[in-house]
């Protein structure tokens, strides 16, 4: 490698391309987490300088390089309450929205996708049951999604890491989980019962068409793993299967604004979503 | 538990859609029921037979979802027809129909690139504006030769502007004469001069 450095005006460059791609801003002080994993793609890629790996980055037409540097400069780590501020806008915002619009005896619809191990629509139910004091006056069906089935398994197993539930507060940790022999924590059975574990692939319209009027969406951190067109259609279909008023939370760093128009901006105390127009 | 499991295969299925031929399924692209115009045009999505009337029904469609499905159709469909038919818009004062053709221009490059230099050269300044912001997110090869011949021979400020914005993203030391020429041609204009100069820095950069 006769130039493997990232000058300073690359790393610029490099930053401001890599925001309007993918909506990931990093500051000057992840300067050498960014610098590391640009090394290691052009290393694996034989480029020898910035200049020939940004252009294949710039101008490739598959897009596979740009994929394969999202998913080195992600972190891929699901927890418990990971951007818990979501799960408390739900509980004090959207929710009650959300009711205000449902006729007597009308479910509401909450769909987490990708849910890949359970943490996140496990985190919606344990807000649910300890923050939504409504939950008593309506029926709640809670989604569950994702393409790989090997963690919708490990799912609906409910079996996870004391990493995993680090976040969770000790008297809930008692409440609803079991400690095993191995250290791990299961999660109890009537929860793993209440929710809908099935394989979707978000992009094939066979795999969402059943999916109508509901009524919150967390889509968290998957739409900038998706190429400009794939963004589209995702957001598309996510319009398509939600009921009007109703919400789309997003990854922190993912902007639907910068996808499409079809929604619009809320504003809450909690967190900034997104909304099907009523 | 108020929480209650319900299978997603026993949601309420969507209306039983009888498999259309491509004729009916090209009459019901203007059916009444927008949710109908919706479904049809994500299922002529990729069918070429199909783009002309794709094409027509985006350019007249007024409902905005219905609008996003027929576009999201078009990207995946492709081609050059789709371009010829799209390319007129950018000369529409329909703003949000405008910005939607530029995405789609934006996401088929190899469609686009044989009408680049006449856009780039077209007598209305705001499509020559336009082409330049197609140019900002296109995947071709030609974009920094493109660029070049911008901040050469137009004369638009915001037009020069805009390219030697992207310059600073895809230039290479080819660009290095015509950003030169730039600080020469704008030499009362801060702004230009400045943005030449921030794009020369970059370029030199990775060298």
């Amino acid at each position: 490698m006769s130039n493997p450095a990232i000058a300073h005006e690359d790393f610029h460059k490099f930053r401001e391309f890599f925001y309007r791609k993918t909506g990931i801003l990093f500051e000057d002080n992840k300067r050498y987490f960014v610098d590391k994993r640009l090394i290691e793609r052009m290393e694996a890629t034989g480029n020898e300088n910035f200049r020939s790996y940004f252009t294949m980055l710039r101008f490739q037409t598959s897009n596979e390089e740009l994929q394969a540097l999202t998913n080195a400069m992600t972190v891929n780590e699901t927890y418990f309450f990971r951007e818990s501020y979501q799960f408390d806008c739900l509980v004090n915002s959207m929710l009650d929205e959300v009711v205000d619009r449902k006729k007597a005896g009308d479910p509401v619809r909450i769909w987490s996708l990708p849910c890949s191990t359970g943490e996140e629509p496990y985190s919606i139910v344990l807000y649910l049951l300890e923050h939504w004091a409504k939950l008593d006056r309506f029926d709640v069906e809670i989604f569950a999604s994702d393409i790989d089935t090997e963690v919708l398994k490990s799912a609906a197993r409910g079996i996870f890491t004391p990493r995993s539930v680090q976040h969770v507060p000790p008297a809930l940790l008692k409440k609803y989980f079991t400690k095993l022999a191995s250290g791990n924590y299961k999660i109890d059975p009537d929860l793993a019962a209440s929710i809908d574990f099935s394989r979707v692939n978000l992009l094939d319209p066979l795999d969402t068409r059943q999916f109508r009027e509901i009524d919150v969406v967390f889509c968290r951190n998957l739409l900038i793993y998706f190429d400009d067109t794939s963004r589209r259609s995702a957001a598309e279909i996510f319009y398509n299967a939600m009921s009007p008023g109703g919400f789309i939370c997003l990854g922190h760093s993912e902007s639907m604004s910068r996808i499409s128009d079809l929604f619009k901006v809320r504003k809450f105390k909690d967190a900034i979503v997104y909304q099907k127009p009523l | 538990m108020p929480l209650r499991k319900s299978k997603a295969e026993d949601l309420a299925q969507p209306l039983d859609q009888p498999v259309l031929t491509l004729e009916e399924a090209l009459d019901l692209l203007d059916a009444d029921d927008p949710a109908v115009r919706q479904s049809v045009a994500r299922s002529l999505g990729g069918d070429h037979r199909a783009i002309e009337a794709l094409c027509a029904r985006f350019i007249a469609e007024t409902d905005l979802p219905t609008r996003e499905a027929l576009a999201v159709s078009i990207i995946r469909t492709g081609g050059a027809v789709a371009v010829e038919r799209l390319l007129p818009i950018l000369s529409s004062d329909d703003a949000a129909l405008r910005n939607t053709v530029i995405e789609i221009l934006q996401a088929l490059p190899a469609d686009v690139a044989p009408h680049m230099e006449r856009l780039l050269d077209h007598a209305d300044s705001d499509v020559r504006i336009f082409a330049v912001n197609v140019l900002e997110a296109l995947r071709h090869p030609k974009v920094e030769d493109w660029q070049n011949a911008v901040i050469t021979a137009v004369r638009q400020y915001n037009v020069v502007g805009t390219a030697l914005d992207l310059l600073g993203e895809v230039g290479t030391e080819a660009a290095m004469p015509a950003l030169a020429r730039v600080t020469t041609r704008f030499g009362d204009e801060p702004f230009l001069r400045f943005a030449a100069a921030n794009a020369v820095k970059r370029i030199g950069a990775g060298r």
